[in-house]
Parts: structure tokens; sequence; C-alpha cells
């Protein structure tokens, strides 16, 4: 009994010898299960190699009731494509419903988290080009007019397992505004999070302040699941913003949550491994 | 002749000491890695960041193995593994405690010796008492040692959703390969 005991600790002293678990290079994943916490995005990025495809759909004013089955007869969808170049750099394109609108965008993870850094910070900028015939063809219009930017920074960090918060610093610029007393440039805060109920479903939330507001529109404010099977994840949401890419939901949230305009989605995205690590 | 007396035993414990830690062996960069096979998809993950000890005189072993220095083929299998299967933010390693048999110390360098160790393996932060069989080598400066076994998933409350069921396999085959210098 006692050379048992004996026995035991000298074992556990040799466990002790080995010291610590250390893996330095080691980064905090999955700060989020996805590229966006709901509408807007997270850190992540897909891997290096990694095609990440994404359809979301938004459906109409949940407000509109039964005779429009709450919204759900009016999807619009965004289909995005984002490629990994490395673990740290990605591309996309997406096009959208929303004002036929084309996008193309670049994800920058530029700090991690790990043991010995708090936070991740990723840029992300895009520029979306509005695809809708000239509804003045007459008057001379520049092609420059279509186009509009986003570049924002994406502030992480994942407390423990569960939780993870972001801030996200936000710029949109407007070529062409619809009246001169319109800001070129908008300025935003955006803040998201998400909890994990278990290992496969957490409940996420952002709200996104808009600092020098234009009159006519809301903050955009969403909730959503995300719920995870395998290779793909599915984000279930209601939010206050129809459309699905930045400048649309950042600068021209329409609905309003006490009226109940507000809007049904879903995420899908999936993972393809194109090229090997 | 109080002074010499003290110079001995220092000496003598020094000797003691010395002795005691050529016993001992151990590596910081052992193999370790596992294989998963179904008909629908083979799963297979590698680290070269195990760490090992092997302590000749008791005859005591232990593994420690970083969860999170497993790296995979795919990202995703890497980040659910991590993150769904072992948790490894709760329980960042796994460990092997115990006891080798048949072990001779005094073996000849390159006789690969069949030894069994006997302990308690430790992952996602359940014990199971095991006893693994495997090969012991004595080498120039130290030894090395490889085991394969299989580790039954449900054995350590890991549990596979219906879902991935026919993807992941139930049990998990297991192979180490540590060379051991002194220490």
């Amino acid at each position: 009994m006692l050379f048992a005991a004996v026995g035991a600790s000298a074992q556990d002293d040799l466990l002790e010898l080995l010291g610590p678990v250390e893996t330095p290079d080691a980064f905090v994943a999955a700060t989020f299960k996805d590229t966006r916490i709901i509408n807007g995005q997270s850190n992540e990025t897909p891997a290096g190699g990694v095609l990440h495809f994404v359809i979301a759909h938004r459906f109409g004013q949940i407000s509109d009731g039964a005779y429009a089955l709450w919204g759900l007869d009016n999807a619009s969808m965004r289909m995005g494509f984002d490629y990994g170049i490395t673990d740290r750099l990605s591309i996309g394109v997406a096009r959208n419903t929303f004002q036929k609108t084309y996008e193309a965008n670049l994800k920058a993870r530029l700090l991690r988290q790990s043991n010995t850094v708090p936070l991740s910070i990723t840029g992300f900028s895009s520029i979306a080009c509005n695809g809708l015939r000239w509804p003045e063809p007459d008057r001379v219009n520049y092609f420059s007019s279509r186009l509009s930017y986003v570049h924002q920074l994406v502030i992480a960090r994942k407390f423990n397992s569960n939780m993870s918060l972001a801030l996200t610093p936000s710029v949109v610029h407007h070529n062409l505004v619809a009246t001169p007393a319109d800001a070129h440039d908008e300025y935003l805060i955006g803040a998201g999070g998400r909890y994990k109920l278990s290992q496969r479903v957490s409940v996420n939330g952002e709200y996104f302040l808009r600092l020098n507001p234009g009159e006519a529109y809301n903050n955009s404010l969403s909730l959503g699941v995300d719920i995870e099977t395998g290779g793909h994840v599915f984000q279930l949401h209601v939010t206050n913003s129809q459309g699905m890419f930045e400048r649309a939901f950042l600068t021209e949230t329409a609905g309003r949550w006490l009226d109940g305009n507000i809007y049904f989605g879903f995420n899908l995205s999936r993972v393809f491994t194109v090229s090997d690590r | 002749m109080n002074a010499f007396f003290t110079l001995t035993l220092a000496a003598a414990g020094l000797l003691a000491s010395t002795q005691a830690r050529a016993q001992q062996f151990m590596t910081r960069s052992a193999h370790v890695d596992f294989f998963s096979s179904t008909p629908a998809e083979d799963i297979s993950a590698v680290t070269e960041q195990a760490s090992a000890v092997l302590d000749l005189a008791s005859q005591n072993i232990a593994f420690q193995v970083p969860i999170i220095s497993f790296h995979f083929e795919k990202a995703l299998m890497e980040e659910h593994f991590n993150e769904n299967y072992l948790e490894s933010e709760k329980f960042p390693s796994a460990t092997f405690t115990g006891k080798v048999s048949g072990l001779n110390p005094d073996a000849a360098v390159g006789l690969e010796q069949p030894v069994t160790a006997t302990g308690t393996l430790s992952i996602h932060g359940v014990d199971v008492e095991r006893t693994v069989e495997g090969t012991a080598v004595r080498t120039a400066a130290g030894w090395n040692l490889e085991a394969r076994f299989d580790v039954p998933t449900e054995d350590h409350n890991i549990p596979i959703p219906k879902l991935v069921r026919s993807k992941i396999a139930e049990s998990i085959s297991v192979t180490l390969q540590a060379e051991l210098s002194p220490r």
C-alpha cells in the first residue's frame, strides 16, 4: 500500500519533470465559427488553400404578416466565394441581389491571439459596385459613381472557449451620395460577440453605431444562432438590415426593430480544401 | 579532518546525484500520430512535440502530448479536433504515467526488447488504466521507445455526433516513437 503510494508519486514527479505544456507557436483557434459574426466580419479568414463558399438569404420584413408568410415570399440573396491564399490572407468575390451589387474584398489577419498576444486584429477592405442600370441614362454617368468602399478593423478576443467579443471600427466611402448634405465618408463602431451554448451551437449578436449618421437610416442590430455540422456552418438570424454586404448594412439599414421592420435570414457556409496546406 | 570529511561527503553526494541523473532519459520531440479509418473518410494527425521521460532505476515512465500541437491535413479538422472533441483549452495535454516491465537496462545496444507499460492514460481529462505493449531499444546515447495502441473515444468521454459517426472511427489507432537521451 505504502509502496504503491510512493510509486504513484514518483510517476507524478516524473510528469512534473516534463513541465507545463509548451506550445508557443499555437494561435487561438475558432474565436468565431465563421468569417462573419452575423452580417459583419469576424476576425476569422479561410485557412490557406481553403475555398469558403457562403450562400446567404435575407427574406422580407416580418411585419409583412401572414399574407407574405412573414417575409419569406421576398427573398434576396448573396453568393460569395472567399479563398485563403495563406492562413492569414484571403480574397473574395460576391454578388448580391440587393442593387445587383458585385463585391471584391481582401481580408488579412494582422495580429493573432496566442499565449503571449491578448487579442486578434484582422483588417478587411472591400469594394462594391452597384450593378443596376442607370436610372437616368440621358445624363452623363460615370462608372466611378457605382463604386463604394469599406475599410474595417476587427479587434477580437476569445475570452474563454465559450465567449468571444469583437470591436469593429469602420469607415464607408461613397463615391456618389444622394444629396449634397450626405457625407461621402461615414464612420462607425461595431460591437459583436458570441456565446457558445454547446460544442456546436452558439448565440451571436452585433450592433453598429454610426458616428456621423445621415437622417434617413438606422443603426444595424442583429441577433442570431450559429449551428455547426461538420463542414457546414448555418447562421440563422433576425436583423433590421436588408442588405448583406458591408456598405448596405452599415449605412443603409432602413428597418426599425420597434416597428417590426426586421428580416429573417440565414448564411450557409461550406469549406472546400482546394490545395494542400 | 573535519574538512576532509565534509569534502568526501560532498563528493559522494555529487556522485550519487550524477548517477541518478544518468538514470533518467528524456525527449521533448517525440513523435505521436493517430489514425481514424472508416469507409467514408481516413483522418490522421501528427505531432513531433510530445515529451517523454524514463527513469531507469525505478522503471517509471511518463509521456505528455500537447493536444494543440497535432496537425491535420485539413484546417477545419484541426479546429474541430481542438474545439469540439478534445477541448484543448480545457484539457491542454494528454498524458501517460506508469511503470515499464520487461526492460533490461543492461541490454546490448540495438537489441529490440518487447516491453509492457502499465499505468494511467489521461485524455480529455478522463483517466483510464491501461497496459500498453511496445518495444525498447538501447542506443549509443539513450533509449528508443515505440508503441502502438488503440484509444476508444467513448473511454475518454469524447462523444461523436450521429451526423459524423460514419466518418470518425470509434477507436483511434495511436502510434508513438520517442528517442530519449540522458537528462
